[in-house]
């Protein structure tokens, strides 16, 4: 057991030094995007369900499920795409969708909403969790794999990912996380849930290189929302709000707690 | 260097098999720290009882979706809490929408999309304190049969049970047999 672990250690180690193979998957909806009055509300980066103009997406745990909802209580389902295993969450962008998997990211393009087509899928080792995207940059957390997970702890990760040419995303920089889930972007700030074990603010002036502003172990975070100036934060001590700027604000607004 | 690299390339293999599977039922799981998650069963009947409840405290909160002043908050397996978050200093819980197995939302105008365990349902939101199912399609998400949370112990299901419609963190004095 020991032996496949540090084999498999030595393995991911030369391949992380030797490639920039390593992707994250995954999505919700542009936390940037938000239109407020727009009809359609926005989700955490962990969603499965997503709605752009009038189709809803969901990822199963298998596939991309299309409806179109033109006629909002009568959704018709218009594609279905088989996607092999352990898909987690789904993130539009633009034209395009992200999809996340236990072993890698799809991207489609959904110009024709009813028939998103496959452009690429990029594989990587380790599990992972969602990607958000603001421009030309996906942010994108990865957390091992559970099998590996005493052997490669230290390997969770916050990457950021150039994808201004969406069949070649380009991995720029990796910063060590602890036990990273969902995370949300907006504008110059950028934050990270680390699950029970907190929440990170990144400032990200240079996207490609995000400097850690404030870590509130005291916040348990699975998954966040910025919205209007304001960061909803779900975990599993409640539903937390703070107010949030492009500077150094993060005063808190509110909490449900859970009871 | 050939060697190696076909090396590296068998050992890539083996790394994607043995490093990341989706559920693993193996030996090498998480650490064990004491818990675990326990299913939630229900039936047909049970499962497609959607109704508007009084707000009621959230215990496991799960995803969060906005649409304008609205803040929905799923309480993981059962339902949604519908928000009032107009002030985000002073939101209010308006009602609780139990929606058996609900773990996804999205919104659009005055609906609401969820699955409801197996089924994709659309629920017409326009007065959140008493809501109405509009349309139900039967089948359209496969059950997911493992928690959401990674990294985690969890009793392997069994469908003779009925359909899994949430899990719980329980205390567990030894690790079940199922983790991801």
């Amino acid at each position: 057991m020991k032996a496949k672990f540090t084999k498999c250690t030595s393995f991911l180690v030369a391949l992380l030094v030797t490639s920039g193979l390593i992707w994250g998957c995954s999505s919700g909806l542009d936390s940037a995007n938000v239109s407020p009055g727009s009809q359609t509300g926005v989700g955490g980066s962990m969603a499965r369900f997503a709605i752009t103009g009038n189709t809803l997406y969901i990822a199963t745990k298998q596939s991309l499920e299309v409806y179109d909802i033109t006629q909002p209580d009568q959704p018709v389902r218009t594609t279905r795409r088989d996607l092999g295993v352990g898909i987690e969450t789904i993130f539009p962008y633009k034209n395009n969708l992200f999809i996340g998997s236990n072993n890698g990211m799809y991207i489609f393009d959904n110009s024709d909403p009813k028939a998103p087509r496959q452009l690429s899928f990029y594989s990587h080792i380790q599990s992972c969790d969602p990607v958000v995207v603001q421009g030309n940059y996906a942010y994108v957390t990865l957390r091992n794999g559970s099998t590996c997970r005493q052997q490669f702890n230290t390997l969770s990760s916050l990457d950021v990912v150039d994808i201004s040419n969406l069949s070649n995303p380009r991995l720029m920089t990796s910063i060590n996380m602890e036990s990273p889930y969902g995370l949300g972007v907006d504008g110059n700030r950028l934050f990270v849930g680390e699950g029970s074990r907190g929440l990170k603010l990144f400032d990200i002036s240079d996207p490609l290189k995000p400097v850690l502003k404030e870590f509130r172990s005291d916040i348990p975070t699975y998954d966040v929302i910025p919205y209007r100036s304001t960061l909803i934060i779900t975990g599993e001590k409640g539903i937390f709000q703070y107010r949030y700027d492009d500077r150094d604000q993060f005063d808190l607004l509110s909490k449900i707690l859970v009871e | 260097m050939k060697k190696s690299i076909s090396i590296l390339s068998l050992l890539l293999v083996f790394g994607l098999i043995s490093c990341d599977p989706a559920v693993d039922r193996t030996v090498g799981g998480p650490e064990f720290e004491g818990t675990g998650y326990r299913a939630v069963y229900a039936t047909a009947e049970e499962i497609a009882k959607i109704e508007t409840q009084a707000p009621r405290p959230l215990r496991q909160p799960g995803k969060i979706y906005v649409q304008g002043n609205y803040l929905f908050v799923n309480e993981q397996g059962e339902g949604v809490h519908v928000i009032d978050n107009t002030d985000p200093a002073k939101p209010l819980k308006i009602s609780f929408l139990k929606i058996p197995g609900n773990n996804d939302i999205a919104a659009k105008g005055q609906y609401l999309y969820a699955d409801n365990a197996r089924d994709l349902v659309v629920i017409n939101i326009a007065d959140p304190t008493s809501v109405k199912l509009v349309k139900r399609i039967e089948n359209a998400i496969p059950s997911q049969d493992y928690p959401s949370l990674q990294q985690v112990y969890f009793e392997c299901p069994d469908s003779k049970k009925g359909v899994i419609i949430a899990w719980e963190k329980v205390s567990m004095a030894s690790p079940p047999a199922c983790f991801r």
